[in-house]
């Protein structure tokens, strides 16, 4: 199977399970007593954040494979994986303050992952500032690699650091109901196709760009 | 020539280079001071103690006026030119690192004992008895800020715009760093710094981290 037609079945599965995981999020899984409708913004939120942490660290070992096998691909790779996992960063950043407004009171609280969630947006704002400014540069895909590794190690120390420097934490464990549990589960698995569709999709703008601006020829 | 030496032999070059040049010196020095001055007046000095809470201030300052000289450290071999004939000493790519890494460290810590010192004379500054305890945990801390802003240096020293991009990409890496740093501070004057702290550990793993992992990239950072 080529690329379009994987490309093709990844964005019907992501339509068809996100489909399935709304209805199951609105219709199946009961409302949280304390929380209210707004929990419900869990079966999105949690995902999300799923889907980032693979998708960057995914950058990383890409990023990793750039420096040591210089192919372009690789760089390709990394970039791709690293916007697409910068959007449900960005998704976890708003949605966590619309839960946290109803299961702490305020919109945001200095929470270990949330503050490292935003600390972490915050590095790859700038990964991405980086190469909008030297885009033209030859270098640019280097110091992107570079860049992408430092942050990566740097993760678990901010992670420890904001959770002694902070005092309020999301629940250690969380008890959900089995229909809870079987809707999460549901719209883990689509918010992970939706990702892995858009990623899909990224490289091959990506490849298509590249073809045009050193002229070569379209592929079939 | 062996390693240490080219370490040695950058070391020199560059230090004799910025006591001569003065600029990068004076405007980090100057800026620093300038930002000690506007803190009294945006805090009310009669107020905030920064005996107390206020102490991760002075980190902030520290932070600032070091990018502005440490941002300089590669750019400054661009615009001279000069950067093509460092890369072609005959030793390891870590050397030339090493070499401007200490160079930035001698300066940082320069600037902060001016700061502290500033500190004493306009804002009330008493370290007393914390004055040693002060000076291990800002040391431990400048050497991986000096570690990641020289390796950062580096990354952008070719890139248009790279003062711009400088701070914003050198900043959120260091904020463990900088939490640890205002925190150790704030223990330090308060008397109970311990050589156990975790804070302490964190920046020794940090640091540790950090100058391995440039010593590593650095040669990729550079490379044309």
């Amino acid at each position: 199977m080529d690329l379009r037609a994987w490309n093709r079945l990844l964005w019907g599965l992501a339509v068809v399970l996100n489909a399935v995981a709304l209805y199951m999020v609105f219709f199946y899984a009961p409302v949280e007593i304390q929380m209210g409708a707004v929990q419900k913004i869990f079966y999105y939120h949690v995902p999300s954040a799923s889907s980032a942490y693979v998708l960057l660290f995914l950058a990383f070992v890409f990023s990793i494979l750039y420096l040591w096998r210089e192919d372009p691909t690789y760089d390709l790779l990394a970039y791709t994986t690293a916007e697409v996992g910068f959007v449900f960063l960005t998704i976890v950043l708003v949605t966590g303050p619309v839960w946290g407004r109803s299961a702490w009171g305020k919109w945001w609280v200095w929470e270990p992952r949330l503050t490292s969630a935003l600390i972490l947006w915050l590095m790859y704002s700038a990964y991405f500032l980086l190469r909008l400014f030297s885009r033209h540069e030859a270098r640019s895909a280097r110091v992107a690699a570079v860049v992408a590794i430092i942050a990566f190690f740097d993760v678990p120390i901010v992670h420890k650091a904001i959770e002694w420097w902070g005092s309020v934490v999301h629940p250690k464990k969380v008890v959900l109901e089995p229909p809870m549990l079987r809707t999460f589960f549901v719209s883990m698995v689509a918010v992970f196709a939706l990702a892995a569709a858009l990623t899909l999709t990224r490289y091959m703008v990506g490849k298509a760009e590249e073809r045009h601006l050193t002229g070569g020829e379209v592929a079939p | 020539m062996s390693y240490l030496r080219v370490v040695a032999l950058i070391f020199t070059k560059d230090f004799k280079e910025e006591l001569r040049r003065k600029e990068n010196v004076l405007s980090a020095l100057l800026f620093a001071f300038l930002s000690l001055v506007l803190f009294a007046f945006a805090l009310d000095p009669t107020r905030v103690d920064l005996n107390q809470t206020g102490s991760g201030l002075l980190w902030l300052i520290v932070l600032f006026a070091g990018s502005l000289f440490m941002g300089a450290s590669f750019r400054k071999e661009m615009e001279n030119g000069t950067l093509q004939a460092l890369l072609l000493t005959p030793t390891d790519r870590s050397a030339i690192f090493l070499g401007k890494f200490l160079v930035n460290l001698v300066f940082l810590l320069f600037l902060e004992a001016l700061l502290l010192f500033f500190a004493f004379l306009l804002l009330n500054f008493r370290p007393g008895p914390a004055l040693g305890p002060l000076a291990l945990s800002w040391i431990a801390v400048t050497v991986g800020y000096a570690a990641l802003g020289t390796l950062f240096s580096a990354l952008i020293a070719n890139v248009h715009g790279g003062q711009v991009i400088y701070p914003i990409l050198l900043f959120p890496v260091l904020i463990p760093l900088f939490i640890a740093a205002a925190t150790l501070t704030q223990d330090a004057l308060a008397g109970t710094l311990t050589l156990g702290s975790q804070w302490l550990r964190l920046v020794a793993l940090f640091d540790t981290l950090f100058v391995t992992a440039s010593l590593f990239l650095f040669e990729y950072a550079v490379e044309e």
